[in-house]
């Protein structure tokens, strides 16, 4: 039933935004352009660590190995054959590493997460430098500014329609019994590194293939902005400020999120990042269950009004 | 006599410089009910482990319904028959009562098939226990002795050949105490399933057996008939200093 009202939703939004490339002004659309790529990264990311407790900080490696799919195939591979293709390389890269690391958790598999990120981006650098004697690469015909657009938009629905269809799914009952206790789930039959491996390669899917996506709007592509940490934390931060154990918290902070930032920054172009973190630390102190925990408290109230 | 169920041969963890479970043997029959006993410290809880692959054991072979499982990881031990409790319950706190069961029966009880059909129904597993009204509660909010009963529920629903129960009644009064052991003796009787079944209230326990498996060090000291068990000297001696005394077992 709430994966048949998650799957409507999905297609009256697709409906309502795809005309958007000729409705609203350039503006406008880069900045629902940027809502969409974070309601995809933030809503995967959640499927993965927020049903399992494994805070990965390996998005922005996922990002950035799908954006140089895009980058190396820039010329011979279609967009259309890139976007995938950058998502099975992120996912590939995912189940590899995952096999290997998924056995750490906590603090320790956030850091492994994010090291490995680097580890690729200056795996990436070096062979660039060493083989393709370059530092970056140049998107020299980038598709249609409609085209990404829509895209990225069928990403992003497409992330939320498998958030919601794994939350309904077995799948998605053995992700949460490893969020909830690992060892129980094992010894009530879950195959717990099979489950996490797959749930993290998948997640790791839709970050990769919006990088492969979104790649082609910047005109020169080079590790040190594609591999952007930043991408990876603000991933993580909306996901929880959002409420990462929902699917309608990480949708709507995205989209706060991503609104908040554009607007600081044309009002406070030098302390917006300034008043960001100002604003984050108070959401962390006083809203730590996200967003979607005013909405749960609210719900209780009218309940027991 | 029939194939045992569950086979531990010379089982032996050790932690370290310590020897927890040190060639232990047990088979357990289709249909028995064996009580685990040992004073604190003895190894009971390690050997469970071993026995469902929580732990794997550094040496010893483990055998569940034919098969060698030595060395495989606990999903596979679910998926043979072997299901368990723990010593502090482990529920699936932000689920509800039903759910936790659910879960049981999504996976290891996936493939298997209970004798009993009234099992198959999850808000039937919890009428069993006595949690029929607390199907839509989420388990944390449960008090312990009803988390202990909802982790059985949560076992039976992966259509076990044979349960682990680790010290289902601790904390819990005289009076729940002889329910939990009747409940322990239904589901044996009505479900044909096989129990071994560690608790420190040995006199309940022994009342309730037919047969008692005691360690003592890491070691198997005794196994057999309650009654000869409790008169076993070596069993006395292991008990001297612990506020059982064996003497009354016998009784």
């Amino acid at each position: 039933m709430r994966l048949a009202t998650a799957l409507a939703a999905c297609a009256i939004a697709g409906l309502v935004l795809a005309p958007a490339p000729w409705l609203v002004s350039d503006f406008a659309l880069s900045l629902t352009l940027s809502c969409l790529m974070y309601v995809g990264l933030a809503v995967s990311w959640a499927m993965f660590s927020g049903a399992t407790n494994y805070l990965s900080l390996a998005t922005a490696a996922f990002f950035g190995i799908g954006a140089y799919v895009t980058a190396w195939g820039h010329g011979t591979l279609p967009y259309a054959v890139a976007v995938p293709l950058g998502g099975l390389a992120a996912a590939l890269f995912a189940a590899a590493i995952g096999a290997a690391v998924l056995h750490l958790r906590g603090a320790y598999f956030a850091v492994i997460t994010f090291g490995l990120g680097e580890l690729v981006r200056h795996a990436i650098t070096y062979g660039e430098k060493t083989w393709a004697r370059t530092v970056g690469r140049v998107i020299s015909d980038p598709p249609a500014t409609e085209t990404v657009y829509l895209v990225v938009l069928a990403l992003a629905l497409a992330a939320v329609a498998t958030a919601a269809a794994v939350r309904a799914s077995r799948f998605g009952l053995a992700l949460a019994g490893v969020g909830s206790d690992e060892e129980r789930a094992r010894t009530l039959g879950v195959n717990t590194r099979l489950v996490k491996t797959g749930g993290f390669a998948l997640a790791a899917f839709f970050a990769g293939a919006l990088g492969a996506a979104v790649a082609v709007r910047w005109t020169y592509i080079e590790p040190a902005s594609v591999f952007n940490p930043f991408i990876g934390f603000q991933t993580v931060l909306i996901a929880m400020v959002g409420g990462a154990h929902t699917l309608a918290g990480p949708i709507a902070s995205a989209v706060v999120f991503s609104v908040l930032t554009e607007l600081l920054r044309l009002q406070f172009p030098y302390a917006y990042l300034i008043v960001l973190g100002a604003l984050l630390i108070l959401l962390v102190l006083y809203l730590p269950g996200g967003l979607a925990s005013l909405l749960e408290r609210w719900k209780w109230r009218q309940r027991h009004a | 006599m029939p194939e045992p169920v569950l086979s531990a041969r010379a089982v032996t963890v050790r932690f370290g410089g310590l020897v927890a479970c040190d060639g232990v043997d047990l088979d357990v029959r289709a249909g028995e009910l064996v009580g685990l006993i040992g004073p604190n410290g003895a190894g009971k809880t390690t050997f469970f482990h071993a026995l469902s692959g929580v732990l794997a054991p550094d040496a010893g072979r483990l055998i569940v319904g034919g098969a060698d499982l030595t060395g495989r990881p606990a999903h596979v031990f679910a998926r043979h028959g072997v299901a368990r409790t723990f010593q502090t319950p482990r529920v699936f706190r932000d689920m509800t009562a039903l759910e936790n069961v659910r879960f049981g029966m999504e996976f290891a009880g996936r493939s298997r098939v209970h004798a009993h059909d009234a099992f198959d129904d999850p808000q039937a597993i919890l009428g069993f226990l006595g949690l029929g009204e607390a199907a839509a509660v989420p388990a944390g909010a449960l008090t312990p002795a009803r988390q202990r009963l909802l982790e059985i529920g949560m076992a039976l629903a992966a259509r076990p050949r044979v349960l682990l129960l680790d010290e289902v009644a601790a904390g819990l009064t005289h009076a729940e105490l002889e329910a939990s052991a009747a409940l322990i003796r239904r589901v044996r009787d009505e479900l044909g399933v096989a129990v071994v079944w560690i608790e420190h209230a040995v006199r309940v326990l022994m009342d309730q057996v037919e047969r008692v498996a005691v360690l003592h060090q890491g070691r198997k000291i005794a196994d057999g008939d309650p009654r000869a068990v409790a008169r076993d000297p070596a069993v006395v001696e292991a008990y001297l200093g612990e506020e059982i005394e064996p003497q009354r077992l016998a009784a």
